[in-house]
């Protein structure tokens, strides 16, 4: 036996730093999402400012609670878990430091640039390239500060939230880095390298797993970890932890084709997606049931310790949102439910449930310890619970309601074989009811929050900081290998490189069994001879669309049923997304698809329908776009945005975009006026709606005025 | 046999063609080496691995002490 016992010190104040951005950016991330939550039955809550209007602050509410409240709940468990389970300091403060600030600091880069419209509209991915590379570099230093620390711990033993927080550095980094594949086109524009059906894999692949390995794999290292510590008892079961962990991190990296059901996606790589997602119930619902048969014998002390009710809320969501999403992996569900608001119900279980009430329980947790006291009122933080608990029931209700009216009336014939509700307006309109029940929910829970941050910093102030945590434990004086017959997995967790090599192969084989026939089988994405690469002007309409955001209320892909080719034309081609650098496929539906928008309505509809909605469409629930109407369109940038699209597999011919281009582009824009001119609206040829109306003028031409090459099929 | 029961049984249910069954065969070989070495570890080892948060070796510091 080792007597050799040493003295040291667990830093707290690293942990102190990320539990209080958890709280501030946890608040900012809620208030964005509440004010877009208002605009969707208020539009002009926008006040007439693009900085804030629906499309530009979605992203942003997304990101702040990915990557801001969860991201920063995920630093401060870590960091307070990692240093107890290793018995060690971690590895570098410097880079503990630097992981905080660059965090932050990436953090406020996205607060300023998404509503500037500087998005690459990769949903959770829409930060521009120098921001990405930001994030690739603090992922570095905490990977290595992680790793560093698991080096030089005094346990040699690698508990199961290690293992999962492993997973996440690997997983994520391969993640980030893959989909962040773009070509810069000025300091902060890019365009996806992938293009049209390979770039939604891609998009999809890291999408599903962004939700899979930054929210749920370190989560559940951290509910491994304080579950056991609030309960004063051990894991229900570490062999099924075991099989938790392992099947999970080998299961998940399948399942993002089901993002992309009845989509242009082939067939093989959507059923792929769809018996992984089913498969995935199994280890989610081992992990739920691991950690809820943790409290047997201790259900008592869950009426009356807030951390407690808190975990067992979130536990029991994780075990709601991982049994309704392979469920809403089902193709026949999917047909409903996908684009309606049902999957925003569904994350929500998982981001307010299991995220937000775990990062709850978690802070209750850490504020009395890391202050010395009590907390200072646990009354105040069970009601906390209670009007949280109010606030997801009053969220996921209403929306669930709108979800399956919205999908039911979207596909609803009459006895004479035609749409019940073809005006797509009518469907929205039924359920705005719901959105401000919705935003009911949102304010309840974001009170919550309001009551936690004011009874944490009571507790703050009641005690006295412990800026470190002295702390004794046996050196290691052997390197962790355990022999014996049936100790091959702990010879395995005792080795933090040959593990985190295994898990990697596991995470990569997945994703490389669907990814690579993807890129590599020509099959997978047929051409169309009628398709042809963006116009400038439709370059930079398009380019505008992105940055307002468009594609979180409206998809452009009509899935192959009829209720939608009755409603919109002929259903999505992957053929027709080859220039489409990235995708704009969209996943929700908040106004009809725009696949085939081109040619239906002249060109003076869409002026006055973006100066003022509710002027072409009463009652539209659409912000207005009046600044489109005197923006002057960026021409300056064109040739660099061309040469871009053409360095990465756009057939622009060398040198279009040195006089060529900006003549098409006159050419085209004086058309435009001329048109706009025919519906009596009178307009200069160099504002940015004119590019807007061109592209949306172009939207699903290219096959309606060929015969499609598939039709001969 | 077993193979082919399988077989037939997926290409009728969601129309998997063979590379599915590689990536189903795949993971079901996979969870099948996991369960065997979870099932293979000993109880003793199990229960000293899952107490592990319990003990985190601070010294007289309320990080122990319940809420």
């Amino acid at each position: 036996m080792n007597t050799n016992i040493e003295t040291f010190k667990y830093d707290n104040r690293i942990v102190r730093a990320f539990a209080i951005a958890t709280v501030v950016w946890g608040i900012v991330g809620m208030l964005v999402g509440l004010l877009a939550a208002v605009q969707l039955f208020f539009p002009d809550a926008n006040l007439n400012l693009q900085f804030i209007t629906f499309g530009r602050i979605r992203p942003l509410h997304t990101n702040a609670v990915i990557f801001a409240f969860v991201g920063n709940g995920m630093f401060m468990g870590i960091y307070y878990s990692l240093q107890r389970l290793c018995k060690a300091r971690m590895f570098s403060d410097w880079l503990s430091w630097f992981n905080f600030w660059g965090w932050q600091t990436i953090i406020v880069a996205a607060a300023v640039t998404l509503p500037l419209g500087l998005t690459t509209s990769k949903e959770y991915a829409e930060l521009e390239w120098p921001i990405k590379i930001a994030i690739t570099i603090v992922w570095v230093a905490f990977a290595v500060n992680l790793f560093g620390t698991i080096v030089k711990r005094r346990e040699k033993h690698m508990y199961v939230a290690i293992w999962f927080y492993i997973a996440t550095v690997v997983t994520v980094a391969v993640l980030h880095i893959t989909n962040s594949m773009t070509m810069p086109a000025g300091w902060f524009k890019s365009y996806s390298m992938y293009a049209g059906v390979q770039d939604a894999l891609v998009q999809w692949w890291y999408g599903h797993n962004a939700v899979a390995f930054f929210l749920t794999t370190p989560y559940l290292g951290l509910m491994y970890y304080f579950l056991p510590k609030a309960a004063n008892r051990p894991i229900f079961s570490y062999r099924l932890s075991i099989i938790h962990f392992w099947a999970l991190v080998f299961l998940y990296i399948w399942a993002g084709p089901h993002h992309l059901l009845y989509s242009a996606l082939p067939d093989w790589a959507q059923s792929l997606g769809m018996v992984f997602s089913l498969m995935l119930i199994a280890p989610s619902w081992g992990g739920m049931l691991n950690g809820l048969l943790t409290l047997r014998g201790a259900w008592d002390k869950v009426r009356s310790d807030p951390v407690l009710k808190f975990m067992v809320a979130a536990i029991t969501a994780y075990g709601m949102a991982t049994l309704e999403g392979p469920l809403l992996s089902i193709k026949t569900v999917n047909s409903l439910s996908h684009y309606t608001d049902w999957t925003i119900a569904h994350v929500h279980v998982g981001a307010m449930g299991w995220n937000g009430f775990l990062t709850f329980s978690m802070l209750y947790y850490l504020f009395p310890r890391l202050y010395n006291t009590k907390l200072w009122s646990t009354k105040l933080a069970n009601y906390h619970f209670w009007i949280g608990m109010l606030g997801i029931v009053f969220y996921v209700v209403p929306i669930y309601i709108a979800g399956v009216t919205e999908g039911l009336m979207w596909k609803q014939f009459n006895k004479d074989g035609f749409l019940q509700y073809p005006n797509f307006l009518e469907t929205i309109l039924q359920v705005v009811p719901m959105f401000r029940l919705r935003a009911i929910g949102g304010t309840l829970y974001l009170a919550g929050a309001f009551m936690m941050a004011y009874n944490l910093y009571r507790t703050a102030k009641a005690g006295q900081f412990e800026p470190d945590t002295e702390a004794q434990a046996a050196a290691l004086e052997k390197p962790p290998v355990v022999a014996g017959k049936s100790s091959w997995h702990r010879m395995v967790e005792g080795k933090p490189l040959f593990f985190t090599v295994l898990a990697t192969v596991s995470i990569l084989v997945g994703g490389l069994v669907e990814i690579v026939p993807m890129f590599l089988v020509q099959a997978n994405v047929p051409t169309i001879g009628s398709v042809h690469p963006y116009t400038p002007l439709e370059v930079l309409g398009r380019d505008i669309y992105i940055r307002e955001g468009c594609l979180g209320c409206h998809s452009q892909m009509i899935r192959p049923f009829r209720s939608e080719t009755e409603r919109y034309g002929e259903y999505s081609k992957a053929g027709e997304s080859v220039y489409d650098h990235p995708f704009l496929w969209g996943s929700e539906r908040k106004g009809p698809d725009l696949a085939r928008e081109g040619g239906k309505y002249p060109a003076a509809w869409h002026y006055n329908h973006m100066d003022d909605p509710r002027s072409t469409s009463p009652g539209s629930i659409m912000p207005r776009y009046s600044w489109l109407l005197t923006q002057k369109m960026e021409t300056d940038t064109l040739p660099s945005h061309l040469a871009a699209l053409r360095r990465i597999g756009v057939p622009y011919p060398a040198g279009y975009e040195n006089g060529p281009a900006q003549k098409d582009l006159q050419a085209q824009a004086d058309k435009i006026v001329a048109d706009l001119k025919l519906g009596s609206v009178k307009a200069d040829s160099d504002k940015e709606i004119i590019a807007l109306i061109a592209y949306l003028q172009r939207l699903g031409t290219d096959i309606k005025t060929t015969p499609v090459t598939t039709a001969a099929k | 046999m077993i193979y082919n029961i399988i077989h037939s049984l997926l290409r009728e249910a969601v129309n998997l063609n063979a590379y599915g069954l590689f990536s189903f065969f795949l993971f079901f070989g996979f969870f099948l080496g996991v369960l065997i070495w979870a099932f293979a570890l000993k109880k003793k080892d199990l229960d000293k691995m899952g107490a592990m948060p319990l003990d985190g070796g601070e010294k007289n510091s309320n990080h122990e002490i319940k809420s």
